[in-house]
């Protein structure tokens, strides 16, 4: 069972990522304020934590990322923050942030993200060929198959499918997609990503059974072999 | 001049009654005056000094040369010739009414010359002087000189000052004459002077007033071109822009008004059916669902309206970097390509690499716009083409469609806030991609032309050269 750090001062959205990490599996622990919380960081190691931008009391958020990596503590971190502007977001990353998500946000959002996080040092990039079932995909030589037929692929369609075949049981949304197949972070607020995911699916599961590709209604999209795929779509309690 | 002020300022909007002296107007007229008044005296001096002094500086040379023309005759020929030399001297015919000559004992008696009695003492040995005499029974002022000779004699050569006396009363009187008339132009002056000003100001604080009161639509009228009329136009322009920001502050509420209350209103109502109908899980779901969604739309417009905001405020500049242009525009065209595809468009395009410096999620987001609103706005024209490329040195992004274009009348207020043409009602939207993509290219320091492409619609946002 992987284990989470949550720092965050507001004791209900405190609740409401407790409840639901631990519904997704995580065992988690809380600190509501910054001092505590760098002493809790140096005391355990984390799989992955999740760091409130703004903390009451002599350290905020940004601080105490910067002593974590100061340290080399290089454990995964996700900054949340009410702080919208992109270049707030800038800034985390730049601090040495994995990923920033901004409040509101939705749980699938958060807990797709984190999974990722805490999943990252699981997968290599050394590994260059992908196997999901009969799906095969070299990323060397560019080379697609499923149940031995080949599949062509545009340039994109192939790095969609890496992505996900490398996040393989994990749900990733669109804004993940965003960022991981087309290196931009912004919200498109249309459905091109959606399109995107059509297409490939069209590709890779349309003439094949059992479908790999898997839609999670309001969060985002899963690439597994089984159906039941991921914490989120268990429901909560 | 008035140095201290009678009182700090007059409240705008409370008519006259500011104190004399702490009237700028005031203050300038007696400025003016004053500095009349310095012309007028140096002016004064100088003629004074023209006309007296050199009268002044002839007669002491008169009076030196013929003092020492009669000092030679004593040296070469003794008391005799200068006897003989005081006579001709006085009947030459040679300014003999005003000349002054006279040979004085140690005793004061005097032995030679048409000298009077004078009052006080001589003047010293070789020193020219002024002093008072009789002549012709009256007191005359002269000026002279008194040499003494060896026998202990002294000789007196003088000059009556008649003549002086005369011209420094004509120009003594003209001066104070002159004098007189600049302190009445210049009072006068400066009443008219202060008059003027106060009327001009009058009237651009008569509509200042009207301002503050509310009318805000009042203007100054603007007469010729002097600083007042230039003054006029700065204040009427300064008012044009902002009646426009509260224009567009005015419609930005009423905008936000509606597109908060319209999805707040139904969550609330249901949540309220929801409360009612607590009974089917499944309808709870559903209506939590929906309420969600409508409440993720709310965060949405937010999160837009700040974007634009901060993207005002100008403080992403410093995380710009050098970057393709063209990269970014392919990688938006492909991104919708797929999209556009869907929807019987076929989006093109065309570029070669082309370097700026700006942030690369703001550009992407900003072509995401313009291409999404190509695609749904342009549909009808089944092609999108996006172009990069230098126009006169200026990388220039070019995003087109074929469609039915946007009215004219609308050209201007597209990229307002909450805007939109009338006949896009129906399409999904909420009038800020304009807006965003208006505050992107701004803090870019480039400009956004939109224009009608006939067919169609064209936006071009033109970067500063690089």
């Amino acid at each position: 069972m992987p284990n989470c750090l949550v720092i965050e001062d507001d004791a209900e959205t405190r609740e409401y990522l407790c409840s639901g990490l631990r519904a997704a599996g995580y065992a988690v622990q809380t600190e509501a304020d910054g001092e505590q919380g760098n002493r809790r960081l140096q005391e355990t190691r984390w799989d992955v934590v999740v760091l409130d931008r703004m903390l009451p009391g002599q350290v905020d958020g940004i601080g105490i990322l910067e002593q974590m990596r100061a340290r080399g503590d290089g454990t995964p971190v996700l900054i949340l923050s009410a702080l919208n502007s992109v270049d707030e977001r800038v800034r985390g990353l730049r601090a040495g942030s994995d990923d920033y998500l901004t409040k509101p946000f939705v749980m699938s959002e958060l807990l797709a993200r984190v999974e990722n996080l805490s999943k990252r040092s699981a997968w290599s990039r050394d590994v260059t060929v992908l196997q999901v079932a009969d799906l095969q995909l070299d990323v060397r030589s560019m080379r697609v198959t499923r149940q031995g037929t080949p599949i062509t692929l545009q340039p994109r369609e192939f790095r969609l499918l890496e992505y996900l075949m490398r996040h393989e049981g994990q749900i990733v949304t669109r804004t993940m997609l965003l960022e991981g197949v087309w290196e931009y972070h912004f919200d498109p607020q249309t459905n091109v990503i959606d399109v995107q995911i059509s297409r490939l699916r069209s590709k890779i599961d349309k003439d094949f059974a059992p479908a790999l590709i898997h839609t999670v209604r309001g969060a985002g999209y899963v690439l597994s072999a089984t159906p039941t795929y991921g914490p989120v779509a268990r429901p909560a309690g | 001049m008035a140095r201290s002020r009678a009182r700090p300022g007059n409240a705008a909007g409370t008519g006259g009654g500011t104190g004399l002296r702490g009237s700028i107007a005031f203050r300038l007229a007696v400025g003016y005056a004053l500095l009349v008044a310095v012309a007028m005296a140096t002016l004064s001096a100088i003629v004074y000094f023209g006309t007296v002094g050199v009268f002044e500086r002839s007669i002491d040379n008169k009076i030196t040369n013929v003092e020492a023309h009669l000092v030679d005759a004593w040296s070469i020929d003794g008391r005799v010739g200068l006897m003989r030399e005081i006579d001709a001297q006085l009947h030459d015919l040679i300014d003999t009414d005003t000349e002054v000559v006279g040979l004085v004992d140690a005793s004061g008696r005097v032995l030679a010359g048409n000298m009077g009695r004078w009052t006080g003492d001589l003047p010293p040995s070789g020193e020219l002087a002024f002093g008072q005499m009789l002549r012709g029974g009256a007191p005359v002022s002269v000026r002279m000189v008194a040499t003494r000779l060896d026998d202990g004699t002294r000789l007196v050569v003088g000059r009556d000052l008649i003549e002086l006396d005369a011209i420094r009363n004509v120009v003594e009187r003209a001066l104070g004459v002159s004098a007189g008339v600049s302190v009445l132009l210049a009072f006068f002056g400066a009443q008219v002077f202060r008059s003027l000003l106060e009327a001009r100001i009058g009237r651009i604080r008569r509509t200042t007033a009207r301002i503050a009161a509310g009318e805000l639509s009042s203007r100054i009228v603007v007469m010729g071109n002097d600083e007042f009329a230039r003054l006029g136009d700065d204040i009427n322009r300064m008012l044009d822009r902002i009646e426009a920001l509260m224009d567009g502050v005015r419609h930005v509420s009423n905008s936000i008004a509606h597109d908060l209350r319209t999805p707040l209103s139904r969550v609330r109502s249901r949540l309220d059916r929801a409360l009612q109908a607590s009974t089917d899980p499944d309808a709870l779901v559903a209506d939590a669902r929906l309420a969600i969604e409508d409440i993720d739309s709310v965060i949405s417009l937010f999160d837009k309206l700040l974007q634009i905001a901060a993207l005002e405020s100008g403080v992403r500049a410093g995380t710009f970097e050098k970057l393709d242009l063209a990269a970014i525009a392919h990688d938006m065209a492909e991104l919708y390509e797929a999209a556009a595809d869907e929807q019987g468009v076929t989006v093109r395009f065309a570029g070669l690499p082309t370097t700026i410096r700006g942030d690369r999620d703001l550009l992407a987001s900003a072509l995401a716009s313009l291409i999404d609103n190509a695609i749904k706005y342009g549909r009808s024209g089944g092609r999108v083409d996006v172009a990069v490329e230098l126009a006169d040195g200026s990388p220039t992004l070019t995003v087109r469609d074929y469609g039915p274009g946007v009215p004219l009348e609308d050209m201007d207020k597209i990229t307002r806030r909450f805007y939109r043409v009338d006949q896009s009602r129906h399409l999904p939207g909420n009038g800020l991609g304009l807006s965003t993509v208006a505050a992107i290219a701004q803090l870019h320091d480039a400009t956004l032309a939109l224009r009608r492409a006939a067919p169609g619609f064209e936006a071009c946002v033109t970067f500063p050269p690089p």
